[in-house]
């Protein structure tokens, strides 16, 4: 325990210095943006055009989940949060939330799978262990994979919400962190479910991975109906200030929501707002 | 029988060596195939674009370069000094322990470090997402590893060189400088090669220290992202980032067999060449 101790104490004695120095050059002009890793790049090509529009002007954009959005918002951490969930209750009364864009989460099958549609009650059986193979819900005689999405995700907070689960009843074969690796999991096992954002599933689709897209309530999961609001699994990706904004932020939040940034909006395979 | 079992024992030895390499090979061929048309002299020198799909990965390389400046500026002195401390000064009973904690500090999780990192670097020294933040996370994670081969290596070195060195009215300092720190380059080579192996690996401790931000840094104060960071992110939250991600991969190898030559050579020459001198 000493030689913990001691390290500490060195690595202290050697930042304390450089710390000094680093404050000193930490510039005005600058906006912190934290939070949902979903939000982070499409934030990231954002913030790119901002600065040139603003010579000067920094945008720091930073990942780490919504909840860490959520907290770094609201401790003032960051300048702006990002969450890619709606707020909830408790948070609502400390934060702001500023849409800037449309997220769908569609229920993903292997290409090869004949299963062409379940019903919510049927996924919600899938995903707690009660139907374990394709052919009770009428498809080929093989072991349903069920591929869930790790503790912390938006996307995993989105789809309990909607079926109405609680995350120690999902029965998961795969746990998974990214929309990638759950579209690269169901595309390598044609025995798998999963769920991912719409976008990033509608450019692998057409890109040619093996996937299929189920619908949810008789509206299909496309893009054009998540724009529309009348896909039931979608979600509001959001940029979250303490209280209202003020300044640079304001201007940094006004921009983002604007149609000068729409075409980077699709180009990270997200939904525009409706205007 | 005797035969029989030498055979059995040389076919599992060649078999298990077989499916080593060919992993590795296998690996190695993945990246090459899928990275090698990615990769030109515009994708080294220019900023990424469109998330990093398109463009380059110029400011990346730079932030990696510095974290592993700063990692290594910090931590080879404080653990040359501490593995010279364990082996050569401390008393047998707290050397003991310490060993014991170092063995356990090497075998923490990344991720731990990276979460100590933000709490320490970032929030309560008030550094932020920088490179500084960054490179000292990796510093302290490097330590443990660095040391410890170190003191094996200096450990190895026979007490009889030591008594010969006081014989020759040697002080110890010159007898450390001299005699004992050349003797164990090898074991030094090696903690470098595995500390920078896994300092540039590194993605989780660097994604809460160095952050995120893939603009050219200005200053070590800046935020910057690392390439593993950079790789991570192409292939997990980018649709169609795929190719970019290959391509920064195979550049990170490629880094990786530059630097840890370079290293090799660097430390063989300034402390082996004495030996001799």
């Amino acid at each position: 325990m000493q030689m913990i101790s001691m390290e500490k104490k060195w690595c202290a004695a050697v930042c304390v210095g450089l710390s000094l120095c680093a404050s000193a050059w930490a510039g005005g002009n600058k906006l912190v943006l934290t939070g949902s890793s979903t939000i982070a790049p499409l934030a990231l090509e954002i913030g790119k055009r901002f600065e040139q529009q603003n010579p000067g002007v920094r945008v720091d954009v930073q990942t780490g989940g919504s909840t860490r959005g959520v907290n770094d918002a609201r401790t003032g951490l960051a300048d702006i949060g990002m969450a890619s969930r709606a707020m909830k209750s408790d948070e609502a009364q400390v934060l702001v939330a500023h849409r800037i864009a449309m997220d769908g989460i569609g229920i993903i099958l292997h290409q090869k799978n004949p299963v062409k549609n379940l019903s919510d009650e049927q996924i919600k059986q899938i995903y707690t262990g009660q139907i374990g193979n394709w052919r009770e819900v009428g498809g080929e005689d093989r072991k349903i994979t069920v591929v869930n999405k790790a503790e912390g995700r938006s996307t995993l907070e989105l789809f309990l919400h909607h079926f109405q689960l609680n995350n120690p009843d999902i029965r998961a074969h795969v746990v998974i962190g990214d929309n990638q690796q759950g579209i690269k999991t169901v595309a390598g096992n044609v025995g798998a479910i999963g769920y991912v954002s719409i976008g990033t599933a509608e450019y692998e689709q057409t890109h040619g991975t093996p996937i299929q897209l189920l619908p949810m309530a008789g509206v299909g999961a496309s893009v054009a109906n998540v724009r529309e609001g009348k896909f039931p699994l979608s979600r509001p990706l959001n940029l979250l200030t303490k209280g209202t904004p003020t300044g640079l932020a304001k201007r940094f939040i006004e921009f983002a929501q604007s149609a000068a940034v729409d075409d980077l909006v699709t180009a990270q395979y997200f939904v525009p707002l409706a205007r | 029988m005797r035969k029989h079992g030498d055979a059995l024992l040389t076919a599992a030895v060649w078999l298990a060596t077989a499916l080593v390499v060919g992993a590795f090979l296998w690996l190695l061929g993945d990246v090459v195939i899928h990275g090698i048309g990615k990769l030109d002299a515009a994708f080294l020198l220019d900023a990424p674009q469109n998330a990093g799909r398109d463009g380059g990965i110029a400011p990346i390389l730079v932030s990696t370069l510095l974290i592993l400046v700063v990692a290594l500026a910090v931590a080879v002195p404080l653990g040359l000094a501490t593995a010279v401390y364990l082996s050569e000064y401390a008393a047998a009973q707290l050397a003991k322990p310490l060993r014991v904690c170092l063995n356990m500090l090497a075998g923490v999780p990344s991720i731990v470090f990276g979460l100590f990192g933000n709490a320490l670097f970032c929030v309560a020294l008030g550094m932020g997402f920088s490179i500084w933040s960054g490179g000292l996370t990796l510093a302290c994670m490097m330590l443990p590893l660095f040391i410890v081969t170190t003191e094996s290596g200096l450990s190895a070195v026979s007490s009889e060189w030591r008594r010969g060195a006081a014989a020759l009215g040697l002080s110890r300092a010159a007898a450390l400088w001299h005699i004992l720190l050349p003797a164990a380059a090898p074991a030094i080579t090696a903690g470098l090669m595995l500390s920078i192996g896994r300092a540039l690996a590194e993605t989780a401790a660097l994604i809460f220290t160095s952050g995120y931000v893939d603009r050219m840094p200005e200053s070590l104060s800046d935020s910057g992202r690392a390439l593993s960071v950079h790789i991570y992110d192409l292939s997990m939250n980018v649709s169609g980032g795929d190719a970019a991600a290959y391509g920064s991969a195979l550049v990170l190898i490629v880094l990786i067999l530059a630097i840890n030559s370079v290293a090799v050579n660097l430390t063989e020459r300034f402390l082996q060449a004495r030996t001799t001198a």
